[in-house]
């Protein structure tokens, strides 16, 4: 028993843990809260890392991660954001410590080719704190810690590596990053990487500009296709690496996808409220979307898999002076890692990113009062498709214009019933929104 | 540490609502083209078995084996035919099953081995007496253990064979090429428990353990179900249990209920067993229009440690077995479901599951329905879930051994290889052949059992009542009416099944369940409340329905 260990108060935990942002099961039933393990760094002061299960009534359970340390001769459970702590562990990567203790091992890189970092490193909170915490390093690194835990590399380490060892300008290049091999679990701890100073979170930027200039809004829209457009072409170009090199599709891949959002559909059409007015341009039309998929998914193969960015939208887009950043590519937090990790079309993250001008437009209406052109969502699609077209090596997709535009729409489908759902459960005033995504769907020719 | 344990929540009773899915590897997927499925195929399949809802893939055997008995005959316990892969390759495919959420367990043939296999050939060529000879059951007479019965009666005459290299008899219980190890002998015990061991290391969750009856004999009695065997089973399952935890035991034993428990000890022994008395006489339910059998072989089924499962198939993956049944019953069902001779097998009828019920897709989605809702894992049979037939005019059991059927291309999908490299043709009739009946097409069809069949294991697991709850056969006035509660903690559920080719009406007493809602578990329809006068209840031809019981939030309000 290490003296952290002595020093955490059993009792508190439930109640502590629950109460953090990052904790991911809010509306489950926690039965018990226990620190599962504790890997000391440091000895003096006391440093470590400690894994949290979070066990729940069902039987199943989640781990966490704390970063903990002695502060005033009390233990902080969650040194993570305090500058301080947050240096030590700026320490162990420049460092590159490796720390072995009897149930496992920390591994701590830093990048040979990555610029140094600084001893007595400024360490800054980053303020928006969600499903992970992180602090600014030296004002030219971001250290992002993981806090749910799963086995098995994070994809946005997998990610970053890939793409900064082929000097893709458009992230936030891989600088280091920590990892635990143990008994309980091998995952991936944290990243570091590039700290994009000037860049503006592209949601907000496409919020504002569509009031301000939305041709202005187009231009860059173009430009963010070309660049998703070449990031999927580097993500398919390595047939060496077996994590990333591009794979065919079992014959039965897009059938498998095409029945399960169908039994979506039809799980969704039963429960639909009657009473709800924006639902109306949709109601009673739930056979016709399933018809509308069956037709959309006579399309060959559905060309090839690759790793993929896996949840994209101008969320995930920084835009600096001079150029579009993409970030955050551990894909859909709800899913597990392995399944984030998976290979997929990537006309997946294209889908993603068209949802997200149909979200901007009535956004940018609704929260900026900008009076948007009617036709402003459709020539987004278009402008950013022709630049991702003109980008995308079009052998990972599917043969032909139409085969394209039908996988396309499976995936806008699949996305836009998701979103319907979401909606209804939680903001019923933004219903319009995938309503009449899918009605654009059912309204478009075939062929 | 099982590397299982990484992927999986720690719980060492997962196995008492899962769904199993039984995989012949030779026939499921050919990844490498040479005609033969194999690992790297199956590999392939992985999204499939999860999209399909699958907890648990079990694999028929795959190590080197001369093949005799369709590789229950093992040449080499700690090793695969190269015909599917590599260890390596295997390791791969588990940790690649455990990334999706599903567990795989093998078979494991323990109580004899092949001819071929190394140890028996160092026996008989051993002096008689000596440490080697003593692995394996010799005698110099055959008329010792003349009580045990004879299992593959169409083939075998004697539980004894000559060995002209060892000028002794051997002792099998199965065919003569397949001599029953010797379990007196320490070193056989240590020897089996290191086969156990290593495919735990490489992450396997269990072993479904082939006719475990039979590890040891002894004068004056059948040689079944012995005292040792019992002992050194209990054995086997501390020593996983200290180092393998969340892992299970499945016995294949074919007995009488009241035999077949005894396989559980007391909760320390196999973690399941099969129930096979309940599967020839859902068929003859079926046949006779009469719930009556199952509900008589339910009531006949002793109560099982907490910790136990039973294991509930619609077949006994290579045939029908009708070993559990009296003779007069066995005829019935030859009579019945096997017409034409070739369709016997042993004590057994080797079809599939969709010709033995005509194809009728109301006939299989009951036997389905009636399956799910006994308490026990229900075990599903690869290509069943697509209604794929069998071809009697194959050898042996390899009719219902066919190349599972994937699209409608060549070979159904299963393979690139030229036709006549495919270790068995696939089924080509225009009923049953890949052509009509095949994953991709069901797939595209919203209605089809595929698509059915995925939906209803989903529902299965949403209601953990049906692993873990209580069983209450209701009786009926109407012997066509199949009908029973399950009860875990505050779920209840009602199932009732009509067998009967016609409509019928049903009252059921409900009355303890008084005040509450059916609300059927399909379409979430709200039935009439249950009040104090029987429950009346119409089912359409070989109809049935499910029911959650809930209590009426307005007077739950009240209380």
């Amino acid at each position: 028993m290490t003296d952290l260990d002595a020093m955490i108060d059993d009792e508190q935990l439930v109640e502590w843990l629950t109460a953090q942002r990052w904790f991911a099961s809010k509306t489950r039933d926690v039965a018990e809260v226990t620190v599962a393990e504790i890997l000391t760094l440091r000895e003096d002061p006391p440093f470590g890392i400690g894994l949290l299960e979070a066990s729940f009534h069902a039987g199943t359970h989640e781990l966490y991660q704390l970063v903990l340390g002695v502060e005033r001769g009390r233990v902080a459970l969650d040194a993570l954001t305090s500058p301080p702590h947050a240096a030590v562990l700026a320490d162990l990567l420049r460092e590159q410590t490796v720390c072995e203790s009897a149930s496992g091992t920390i591994e701590f890189h830093w990048l040979p080719d990555a610029p140094p970092l600084p001893e007595r490193t400024t360490v800054r909170p980053i303020g928006a704190e969600q499903s992970n915490s992180s602090v600014v390093l030296d004002d030219a690194f971001v250290l992002k810690a993981f806090r749910r835990l799963e086995p098995g590399e994070n994809p946005e380490l997998e990610m970053l590596r890939f793409l900064s060892a082929r000097e893709f300008p458009n992230i936030a290049t891989l600088t280091g990053w920590y990892e635990m091999h143990g008994d309980l679990l091998t995952a991936t701890l944290g990243i570091a990487q590039e700290y994009v100073s000037d860049g503006r979170d592209g949601w907000e930027l496409a919020l504002d500009e569509l009031g301000a200039d939305p041709q202005r809004f187009l231009d860059r829209l173009h430009e963010l296709g070309e660049v998703i457009g070449r990031m999927h072409a580097v993500l398919g170009s390595d047939l060496t690496d077996p994590d990333f090199a591009p794979e065919e599709p079992a014959g039965e891949g897009l059938s498998l996808l095409t029945a399960t959002i169908d039994e979506e559909i039809e799980r969704l059409f039963i429960r639909l409220p009657d009473d709800e007015p924006a639902l109306e341009p949709i109601a009673g039309r739930g056979e016709e979307i399933r018809d509308r998929l069956q037709m959309m998914s006579h399309v060959g193969t559905g060309g090839r898999l690759i790793r993929h960015h896996g949840d994209l939208h101008l969320g995930q887009t920084l835009r600096t002076p001079d150029r579009w950043v993409v970030i955050d590519f551990e894909g859909e937090p709800a899913r597990p890692l392995t399944e984030r990790r998976r290979k997929r079309s990537p006309l997946r993250d294209v889908a993603g990113m068209l949802r997200s001008f149909a979200y901007a437009a009535s956004a940018s209406e609704v929260l900026r009062s900008n009076a948007v052109p009617a036709d402003w969502e459709i020539r987004a699609r278009e402008t950013f498709l022709e630049g991702y077209f003109e980008c995308m090596e079009m052998s990972l997709l599917p043969a032909g214009q139409r085969a394209i535009e039908s996988l396309l729409g499976i995936f806008e489908l699949e996305k836009a019933v998701y979103e319907l759902r979401y909606e209804l459960d939680n903001r019923p005033q933004w219903v319009s929104i995938p309503v009449a995504g899918i009605e654009r769907l059912l309204e478009e020719p075939i062929g | 540490m099982n590397p299982a344990q990484q992927w999986f929540e720690a719980n060492p009773l997962w196995f008492k609502t899962a769904v199993f899915y039984q995989v012949l590897m030779r026939g499921f997927h050919d990844g490498n083209g040479d005609g033969h499925g194999d690992i790297v195929g199956l590999r392939e399949k992985l999204d499939y078995l999860q999209w399909l809802g699958v907890d648990c893939i079990w694999i028929m055997p795959f190590y080197p084996s001369p093949l005799r008995d369709g590789g229950y005959d093992v040449a080499d316990f700690t090793n695969i035919d190269p015909v599917y892969g590599t260890v390596d390759e295997f390791r791969d495919l588990v940790s690649d099953a455990h990334e999706r959420g599903i567990r795989v367990i093998v078979d494991m043939v323990m109580n004899h081995t092949s001819t071929d296999h190394p140890w028996f050939r160092r026996a008989r060529h051993a002096p008689p007496g000596s440490p080697a000879r003593d692995w394996y059951v010799w005698s110099d007479t055959h008329d010792r253990y003349t009580d045990a019965r004879i299992i593959f009666i169409d083939t075998e005459t004697s539980n004894w064979s000559w060995d002209d290299v060892a000028q002794a008899y051997y002792w099998h219980r199965f065919y003569n090429h397949q001599p029953d190890l010797n379990f007196e002998n320490v070193e056989v015990q240590e020897a089996m428990l290191d086969v156990l061991r290593f495919w735990l290391e490489l992450g396997l969750d269990g072993y479904r353990l082939d006719a475990v009856p039979y590890l040891f004999e002894a004068e004056g009695t059948n040689c079944e179900n012995l005292a040792p065997t019992h002992a050194f089973l209990k054995r086997v399952r501390a020593e996983i249990d200290a180092a393998y935890p969340d892992t299970v035991l499945l016995a294949e034993a074919n007995q009488w209920p009241a035999d077949v428990v005894e396989y559980f000890g007391d909760g320390d022994e196999c973690h399941m067993a099969f129930q096979f008395p309940v599967m020839p006489r859902m068929f003859m339910a079926l046949r006779r229009e009469d719930a009556t059998p199952i509900a008589e072989i339910l009531r006949q089924t002793p109560e099982i440690p907490d910790n136990c499962q039973w294991g509930l198939f619609l077949r006994n993956h290579d045939e029908l077995t009708l070993e559990m049944v009296s003779d007069e019953d066995r005829d019935y069902m030859w009579n019945e479901y096997a017409k034409d001779p070739r369709m016997k097998s042993n004590l057994g009828i080797r079809r599939r599951l969709a010709p033995l019920l005509d194809n009728g897709r109301d006939e299989i989605e009951l036997m389905h329905a009636i399956l799910f809702s006994l308490p026990g894992s229900p075990v599903l049979y690869y290509g069943d879930e697509i209604s794929m037939g069998d071809n009697v005019y194959l050898g042996d059991r390899d009719g219902v051994r066919t190349p599972m059927q994937w699209t409608g291309d060549r070979n159904g999908g299963f393979s690139r290889a030229d036709f006549a490299q495919l270790y068995a043709p696939p089924l080509m009739d225009p009923v049953y052949g890949y052509q009509a009946v095949n994953v991709e097409a069901q797939l595209r069809t919203p209605t089809s059992l595929l698509r059915w069949l995925r939906r209803f294991i989903a529902l299965r697991k949403e209601h953990p009542v049906f692993g873990l709850g209580t069983l209450d056969v209701l009786e009926t006035t109407n012997p066509r009416i199949f009908a029973h509660i399950r009860t875990f903690r505050d779920d209840v559920v009602l199932c009732v099944h009509n067998v009967a080719r016609s409509a019928q009406a049903v009252e059921l007493d409900l009355s303890g369940y008084a005040g509450r809602h059916p609300v059927e578990m399909f379409g979430l329809s709200r039935f009439p409340r249950i009040g104090e006068l029987s429950y009346l209840l119409t089912l359409a031809p070989r109809g049935f329905f499910w029911f959650t019981l809930e209590a009426d939030e307005e007077d739950a309000a009240d209380d």
